[in-house]
């Protein structure tokens, strides 16, 4: 019952959206060699959710499911994802990135190795950018904040 | 001979008004015992769950298990494939969003209400597109006269809704049918921006209200708490 | 049929301009937001026709899914700032 907010109509309707949304970007990161779209604009469509959530529940709700320190270590997570398989195709013997390698490490056809390699790269992708979205956003977002609060100190 | 009729017609209503009394007392006596009953059965109830705190934790299982099978049912409309891999996929990512979403999707729901509320929703999307294009037409006829008769007000309307759900579907129909837009609701009343005098009246005539609130069940809910709330001041006061 | 809806597609094409205008000559930016976001649905239908008319509707549903969830993203996040700085 939040009859005395004057914004539920958006309130509302970004907390039915919102899991549809997270939702639909991983089926775009999943299905990027099927379908458009891939990593990145899988990770952009994660980062507009949290946008969304931001803009209509305020800043310290979402903090409590996405917080500067986490999106921080997310980010580095998926850095690590992508730059750990090509450094793993290196060590078993192949060139960076370079998937069918991997068929030895998970006994499957080189064929099947490389798509889920690239998953794999597009999944820490999707990571990384949605990370670093959310910071940019937070970063901007709180830098008004915390400028107007220095004009009224000054 | 008129003043016997009258007399008598008199003496029988005054007999099937008493009948009627008799009557009344009975279901309300009923009712008593009912509500009775049941408050008392839903405190016990209520008193083990929250002696474990089972309540809690069994209406977030609840919402966990219905946002995953809604969420699962989105994906393979979006998907498509219906191959083992990307189904297991589908599943995890479902689980995954259930898990940090969970609280999102049913806030304020009671869950045996759901297919109720999800029936009438459909029926009500039929008459909803007959109203959006009946009313496209009105507006398509003002605009594209010479003279242009609008007349933009903007109207304050006083909503029955109670719960955010009903009012922002409310709010969202007013804003589908062409010519009135709604603007802000503060406090249950809506600031609606009409085109002209006789989309206002429509929409102060009150059908479509009426329609959301069947939809959510407001007035139903409304019409049973009525008659249990009277049937306890009827049994404190016979007391 | 074709051919009826490469015509709906132009005339599609024809109220994006007007909405462009308004977008660009808008009085005040209230009317700008509202022309951008009338070319944001327009756009979307375009998109679905396009991908009607190619036959390949199953791929041109996801871009046009992510072009209505952006610009209802873009819209909010202008009112929002709007309503903030105060200039309306």
């Amino acid at each position: 019952m939040t009859r005395d907010s004057h914004d539920v109509i958006v309130k509302t309707l970004a907390r039915l959206l919102m899991p549809f949304m997270v939702v639909f970007a991983l089926y775009v990161v999943m299905h990027g060699h099927h379908s458009p779209g891939g990593g990145f604009q899988g990770g952009v469509i994660l980062a507009a959710g949290f946008v969304l959530l931001v803009i209509s529940h305020g800043l310290e709700q979402t903090r409590k499911r996405m917080s500067e320190k986490v999106a921080e270590i997310i980010s580095s997570i998926g850095v690590l994802i992508y730059g750990g398989i090509g450094v793993l195709c290196l060590i078993l013997g192949g060139n960076y990135l370079d998937y069918g390698t991997l068929s030895k490490l998970l006994r499957v056809t080189p064929a099947e190795a490389r798509s889920l390699g690239i998953l794999g790269v597009e999944i820490g992708v999707a990571l990384a950018v949605m990370a670093v979205m959310c910071t940019v956003f937070f970063a901007i977002f709180t830098a008004g904040e915390s400028s107007q609060d220095d004009r009224s100190v000054k | 001979m008129e003043v016997t009729l009258l007399v008598e017609a008199t003496e029988n209503a005054f007999r099937i008004l008493g009948k009627a009394r008799e009557h009344a007392i009975g279901v309300l006596d009923t009712a008593v015992q009912l509500t009775a009953e049941e408050t008392r059965f839903f405190e016990e109830k209520r008193g083990q769950l929250l002696f474990t705190g089972a309540q809690r934790r069994k209406t977030r299982f609840q919402n966990f298990v219905g946002t995953t099978f809604i969420l699962f049912a989105f994906w393979i409309l979006l998907s498509g494939k219906f191959d083992a891999f990307h189904l297991t996929l589908g599943a995890m990512c479902c689980v995954l969003v259930a898990y940090l979403f969970h609280d999102l999707l049913f806030a304020n729901v009671r869950v045996g209400d759901m297919r109720i509320v999800v029936a009438r929703f459909i029926a009500y999307i039929p008459w909803l597109i007959q109203q959006i294009v009946l009313s496209n037409f009105h507006v398509a006829f003002l605009v594209l006269r010479r003279k242009m008769p609008i007349d933009p007000q903007i109207i304050e309307y006083k909503t029955k809704l109670e719960t955010d759900i009903s009012t922002v579907a409310l709010a969202n129909s007013i804003t589908l049918t062409p010519g009135t837009i709604t603007m802000d609701i503060k406090d249950g009343v809506f600031y609606v921006h009409a085109l002209d005098q006789k989309v206002a009246e429509d929409l102060n005539a009150g059908e479509m209200e009426d329609r959301v609130a069947h939809i959510f069940m407001e007035a139903d809910h409304l019409y049973v708490q009525d008659v249990l709330d009277a049937a306890r001041i009827y049994g404190s006061l016979r007391v | 049929m074709t051919q009826f809806f490469v015509v709906l597609g132009v005339g599609m094409c024809v109220l994006v301009l007007l909405c462009l205008y308004r977008a660009t000559y808008g009085p005040n930016v209230l009317n700008r937001a509202a022309g951008l976001s009338a070319i944001g649905t327009k756009t979307l239908i375009i998109l679905l026709l396009m991908g009607v008319i190619y036959d390949r509707v199953d791929m041109f549903i996801d871009i046009s899914m992510v072009y209505a969830l952006l610009n209802f993203i873009g819209t909010v996040v202008l009112a929002k700032y709007l309503e903030r700085t105060g200039e309306a």
